[in-house]
């Protein structure tokens, strides 16, 4: 065995110092100065994003093969800390309103590290120990207003439900340890290879997807999500949203494409039917939504079952398609939660009818929503056209069905998300004082809106890149 | 007399989570819940042990990897219980029937 | 077979041991009631209110406390069997470990979990 090289984990280890680093300056900060954490997060997390850029291109396996250092994995890990840093930058002032600062910025620091161990994961004890490290500052994260019930109880939900996932992902782990003798996803692959099908390994393939799908909430499993979403508070939410999902996709094709090619054929129609069932089923109820952060939930399960797309074929060309469409994702998603956010901070509302008017009090937060459901919903010159573009290509041969369920469901979406752009636009507001933003929201919301923008009209650069990262997925 | 097998140990973990996914299910008490959900994590903790035993004598990683979920399980149960303490002075009660604020 | 007939007879014998007293006792002892005998043994005080109360939420914090504290101690115990094997990487690194479980004490005392209110 290689003699074990810390420098590899330079990453995981400064997010770790970071997030310790926060909550034990907010112990010594007086509270009264405490709004500094928030700057000292974002522009740690920056910072380290720099020393991810310089690691690109390596790849190696670590600890025979626990711990897999790619450029799959840190492209996943620039997008999750490229995404805390924009929920921290667009959050600071609901932050300082709410109290608990240092508490708040660690636990997000220490959910992005949680995704981070996920990327690189090459075992099970490593997948299981990231995906809980995520799960449990997530929980925190969501009952983080402890006064207000719904919060609470959003935070209670989401334990029980997650301990429950956890439990069953980690049965279907176990089986499969049983199976073939190892936790190493890459041994656990050439084993199965070898193996016939048995219905334990169908159990164990079955728990998975359950597990998995709990966390990605697509739809069987997807009840917790309107819910917690709701009584989350709103920056809380548009991480879990994004990071939490990302994350456990980064994870999900691990598992599944690296660690289970050889019973292919077994797991793609499943995947095809989740997928179909999710992208109807999400689409379907977020038409009657009056709350908007109900309704983005709604359309967040929907864009899951999107994603879910890019895993039906286990082809490169899939990778890429899910982690082009979560990169993408990550930007709608912080642009249409923090118009949320703050629009909350202002009026103290999530309902769609005090959206009314929304175009006249600040042009900006009705633009930068506008495009964040335009480019969900996969309308041409924007982002999540391409990205839709990429992950149904994938699957025109053989799955035609499955494109047909995506393009009407688009098509029904784009119902949903204009009716909110109705709301903003055409409708007179009943307070027509303008509402000022504060200009780390503003600078949030125009780079949420210019990204989108611009990967929707010159796809090249990114598309490269995502290109080169999955390439390395299958170099193990 | 019968001899103890690797069959023995994962027909007992798979009733206990059975049980304890049946209890998830259907418990209506917040803690029970909780409990029912350490009831599935000790399933897991006995099939890789038992795994570990069985299926890999010479290395030891199905315990090492028990042991973790062991940590984690208690940190989870942590962070559960503060939740029903918080809950119940919010509302003074662990029913989940009563917790309808948000559309369940 | 007969390695464990021992350990069986021997779990007969204090079953029968333990039980067969009780059941004499109660077989034979004098059934006579009189006030002295049903009030508290020596100085034992008698008791008051309902036994069924809630406790104060102040002992679920100092026993979560506990219980996370407890568990994480699990990890000290291979390092410290296989201690000298291991070296001064596996020393920093364990440094590392209790370095976090410090801050996170420090952490629930500053917030005043461990006052008892």
């Amino acid at each position: 065995m290689m003699p074990f090289d810390p420098s590899a984990l330079t990453l995981e280890m400064l997010v770790a110092a970071l997030g310790l680093g926060v909550l034990i300056l907010g112990l010594i900060v007086p509270h009264g100065s405490r709004h500094g954490l928030g700057w000292l997060s974002f522009f740690g997390l920056l910072g380290i994003m720099g020393v991810a850029l310089s690691m690109w291109g390596d790849n190696r396996e670590l600890l025979s093969g626990m711990y897999l250092l790619d450029n799959y994995a840190l492209f996943w890990k620039i997008t999750f800390m490229l995404s805390a840093a924009l929920v921290i930058l667009g959050c600071m002032r609901y932050v300082d309103s709410m109290g608990g600062q240092a508490e708040y910025y660690s636990m997000i620091i220490f959910a992005t590290l949680g995704m981070m161990v996920m990327a690189s994961a090459g075992d099970f004890i490593t997948l299981y120990l990231g995906l809980e490290l995520m799960t449990i500052a997530f929980i925190i994260l969501v009952c983080f207003r402890k006064m207000e019930a719904k919060s609470v109880e959003a935070g209670m939900k989401y334990i029980l439900l997650a301990g429950m996932s956890s439990a069953v992902l980690l049965y279907g782990l176990s089986l499969l340890y049983g199976l073939t003798g190892s936790v190493i996803i890459l041994e656990v692959s050439r084993i199965i290879a070898l193996q016939p099908v048995t219905p334990a390994l169908v159990l164990a393939v079955v728990m998975l997807v359950a597990g998995l799908g709990f966390k990605i909430s697509a739809v069987p499993f997807h009840m917790w999500t309107p819910d917690v979403y709701e009584g989350a508070p709103t920056p809380v939410t548009s991480f879990l949203a994004m990071g939490s999902k990302a994350a456990s996709f980064a994870i999900l094709l691990r598992l599944f494409i690296a660690g289970l090619p050889g019973i292919w054929e077994n797991w793609t129609m499943v995947v095809a039917i989740l997928a179909a069932v999710t992208i109807i089923f999400g689409n379907l109820v977020a038409i009657p939504q009056t709350n908007v952060k109900r309704l983005l939930a709604y359309s967040s399960i929907a864009q899951a079952g999107y994603i879910l797309v890019g895993l039906v074929t286990a082809t490169e060309a899939g990778i890429k398609g899910v982690m082009f469409y979560a990169f993408l994702y990550v930007f709608a998603t912080v642009g249409a939660f923090t118009v949320a956010t703050y629009f909350y901070h202002v009026t103290g509302s999530d309902e769609l009818k005090d959206y009314a008017g929304l175009s006249q009090r600040s042009p900006l937060m009705a633009a930068v929503m506008l495009v964040a459901m335009l480019s969900m919903a996969g309308i041409p010159p924007l982002a999540g056209f391409v990205g839709k573009f990429y992950l149904f290509k994938t699957i025109v041969d053989g799955y035609l069905w499955l494109v047909f369920i995506g393009l009407i469901m688009s098509m029904v979406s784009v119902y949903y998300y204009l009716r909110v752009a109705l709301v903003m636009y055409r409708d007179e507001p009943a307070d027509p004082t303008p509402i000022k933003l504060p200009s780390p929201v503003a600078v949030t919301l125009i780079v949420a809106m210019v990204v989108t923008l611009v990967i929707g009209i010159y796809p090249g650069p990114l598309s490269e890149v995502v290109n080169e990262a999955a390439h390395t997925f299958f170099m193990h | 007399m019968l001899a103890i097998s690797l069959t023995h140990y994962v027909v007992l973990s798979a009733l206990l989570f059975s049980i304890g996914l049946f209890g998830v299910l259907t418990k209506r008490n917040a803690v029970a819940v909780l409990i029912c959900i350490e009831l599935m994590l000790n399933a897991v903790n006995i099939n890789l042990v038992a795994f570990s035993k069985y299926v890999t004598p010479t290395d030891f990683i199905g315990q090492i990897f028990s042991i973790f979920v062991i940590t984690v399980a208690a940190a989870e149960v942590g962070v559960g219980l503060a939740i029903i303490i918080a809950i119940y002075r919010n509302r003074l009660s662990v029913n989940l029937d009563d917790f309808d604020w948000l559309k369940w | 077979m007969s390695d464990w007939a021992g350990v069986f007879i021997f779990l007969v014998v204090a079953l029968i041991f333990g039980a067969g007293g009780i059941v004499t006792s109660f077989l034979i002892h004098p059934r006579r009631q009189n006030p002295a005998k049903l009030e508290e043994y020596e100085c034992g005080l008698p008791t008051r209110g309902p036994t069924w109360v809630q406790f104060r939420t102040s002992y679920f914090l100092y026993a979560l406390l506990f219980v996370i504290f407890d568990v994480e101690t699990i990890y000290l115990y291979p390092w410290a069997v296989k201690f000298q094997s291991l070296g001064l990487f596996a020393f920093i690194e364990m440094i590392i470990f209790i370095f976090i479980l410090i801050v996170g004490l420090w952490y629930a005392w500053k917030e005043g979990a461990l006052e008892w209110k």
